[in-house]
Parts: structure tokens; C-alpha cells; sequence
């Protein structure tokens, strides 16, 4: 009986602390992060199309010597994402001259020979820095005057944006 | 019949410690990536980020209560050797939310020890933001660094 008294009593005891005694656990994550160098983006050539005539449509290739291009410079065979905000029309006062039928290509030498293409008009485009840090790439498209297309010189803006991912 | 108890003892304490460690556990779900960080600019990670933020698991029992504790880095430091990269944390970096549907999230200071009461989900997730501060001639390369979350169970 004695013996039963002091098994219950510590049993007791032991219950109490369980019940109130606080347990701690650890778990752990890893915080990670690349450094890059900063990039460059620079609009080395004006897509020209030169002298177009009314209802008469011209397209420049990416290939062609009046092609738009732009030099990027960063981190060497890191990972970039390209996007364009281009416009639907080229300007002249109040006069407009459609544009559309972009074409695009990216390559890691300054040649469009064996470049990547793609389409500009995408919402972004994938594409990598070369072991050199550099990337260029080249835009096309199509300008379509109309039968009574206002004489006059006519431009707008092609704006290439670049990030790391 | 002492043997007997003493038996009875022993199961007894089994039972009266099994539904702490059984039930209560915190676990790291996802690393906090800060991806790439451009030399001298620096670049955040938002709680609600929900491929980059941090994010630990934590269950313990309804009605009670769960102290949490980041042990949290100042510096991350490059894989390759040479190199520190700064980072820091936010009033507003952590936000804990229950699993119950009715559960609101509940944002708070990660540099802080924060106390939860349980009262609708017997678990819940933590996310983790933060910032990372590269300098100017911050030397290129991955980085890492080791968060801790310490959970004490009431």
C-alpha cells in the first residue's frame, strides 16, 4: 500500500510537469542570393527604313544593314530576360505610319549569323549573356503606308528592357 | 503488484509526454532567395513573395500557445570564400497565417520574439521577406546564410 501511495504520488507529479513543461524545436531555412554585375543596355542602331512610298509596305530584316540593335553588357553566362515596348505607329507631327510585324534575334557575337529568333512583340524572351558578358540583339519590322500616306519623315521609339532572373 | 505499478508508471508518462512531441513540430518549407542582386543596388524579398520568401511550418495544439524566435543573419557569406553580403529584416518582413479558412494573416517584426495563441488552426505557416544590401564593388558569386526559427511550445 505504502509503495502504491509513493508510485502515485510521483506519477502525479510526473503528469503535472508534462502537462505544463514547455518544449522548444528548431528548424532551419538557408537564405540565398547571386551578386551580378550591373548591366548595360545600349540602342547602338536606329531601325531605318529609309524612303518608303505610299501603299507600298517595307519591311527590314534583322539581318539587314539598317536594322535596329541593341548591346547589353553583364554578367558572363548569366541568365536575362528581354522585353520591348514597341510601338504601333511612327510619328510625323500628327501624322502616323503603321508599324508592326516585329521580328527579333539575339546572339552573343556582334553577327546575326546563326542568331536566336524571336519574337519582340512576346512578353519577354529568355535568352543568356555570353562567357564574355555580352549579348546583342537585333530588331526587324514592317512599316505599311497608306495609299495617301502623308510626305514627311516619320519616327518613334523602341525601348528594350533587361533583368537578371 | 509494485512492479505491477511501476510498470503502469512508466506508460502512464509515455502517454503524458507523447501529445507534446508528437504533435508539436516547426519545419522549413522553403529558403528565402533573394535571386540575383545587381552589385550596389539593393534588392527585397517580400513575405508575400510566394516563390522567394522564406516559409516554415508550425504545429502544435488548438488553444495553446507557441512562442516563435528567428535567429536571424546579418550577412550572408559568399559560397566561394572573400565576401560578405549584408542583409537585414523588416517590422513587417514576417506574416504568419493559420491554415483554417477563417484564419487572418498577421504580419510582425522577425527581429522580435512573437507569441501566437491558437485559437482557430492548430498550424500554421510563417513567411520570411528580407533585404539585401550589395555594395558597390560587391564581389560576384552565390551567397548563403542559415535562418533559424525556434519554436517553444506551451
Amino acid at each position: 500500500m505504502r509503495t502504491t501511495t509513493r508510485v502515485s504520488a510521483a506519477l502525479a507529479v510526473i503528469l503535472s510537469l508534462a502537462a505544463s513543461a514547455a518544449q522548444a524545436q528548431s528548424a532551419n531555412i538557408t537564405a540565398t542570393a547571386v551578386v551580378f554585375q550591373a548591366m548595360t543596355v545600349t540602342g547602338a542602331r536606329t531601325l531605318d527604313f529609309g524612303n518608303v512610298f505610299p501603299g507600298v509596305a517595307k519591311s527590314i530584316a534583322v539581318a539587314a544593314a539598317t536594322s535596329g540593335r541593341f548591346d547589353l553588357t553583364g554578367q558572363a553566362s548569366a541568365n536575362v530576360n528581354v522585353s520591348f515596348t514597341l510601338p504601333t505607329n511612327l510619328a510625323s507631327g500628327v501624322n502616323n505610319l503603321p508599324i508592326g510585324t516585329w521580328t527579333g534575334c539575339t546572339n552573343a557575337t556582334n553577327t546575326t549569323a546563326g542568331c536566336t529568333v524571336f519574337t519582340p512583340s512576346a512578353a519577354t524572351t529568355a535568352t543568356a549573356f555570353s562567357g564574355a558578358g555580352a549579348l546583342f540583339v537585333w530588331v526587324g519590322g514592317t512599316v505599311t503606308p497608306g495609299a495617301a500616306q502623308a510626305a514627311g519623315t516619320y519616327n518613334g521609339t523602341v525601348t528594350l528592357t533587361a533583368a537578371y532572373f | 503488484m509494485p512492479r505491477c505499478l511501476t510498470t503502469l508508471a512508466f506508460i502512464a508518462l509515455c502517454v503524458a509526454f507523447q501529445p507534446l512531441a508528437a504533435q508539436s513540430t516547426v519545419t522549413g518549407i522553403r529558403n528565402l532567395d533573394f535571386g540575383p542582386v545587381i552589385r550596389g543596388v539593393p534588392s527585397s524579398v517580400s513575405p508575400n513573395d510566394p516563390i522567394r520568401s522564406g516559409r516554415f511550418y508550425v504545429r502544435h495544439i488548438i488553444g495553446r500557445q507557441v512562442q516563435v524566435r528567428f535567429t536571424l543573419p546579418t550577412q550572408l557569406a559568399r559560397v566561394a570564400g572573400g565576401a560578405n553580403l549584408p542583409i537585414s529584416f523588416g517590422a513587417t518582413d514576417a506574416v504568419a497565417k493559420g491554415t483554417a479558412p477563417t484564419s487572418n494573416p498577421l504580419t510582425f517584426n522577425p527581429n522580435n520574439t512573437q507569441t501566437f495563441n491558437l485559437v482557430t488552426s492548430a498550424d500554421f505557416f510563417i513567411n520570411l521577406g528580407g533585404r539585401a544590401s550589395p555594395a558597390a564593388g560587391q564581389a560576384t558569386g552565390a551567397y548563403s546564410g542559415t535562418i533559424t526559427l525556434t519554436c517553444t511550445f506551451f
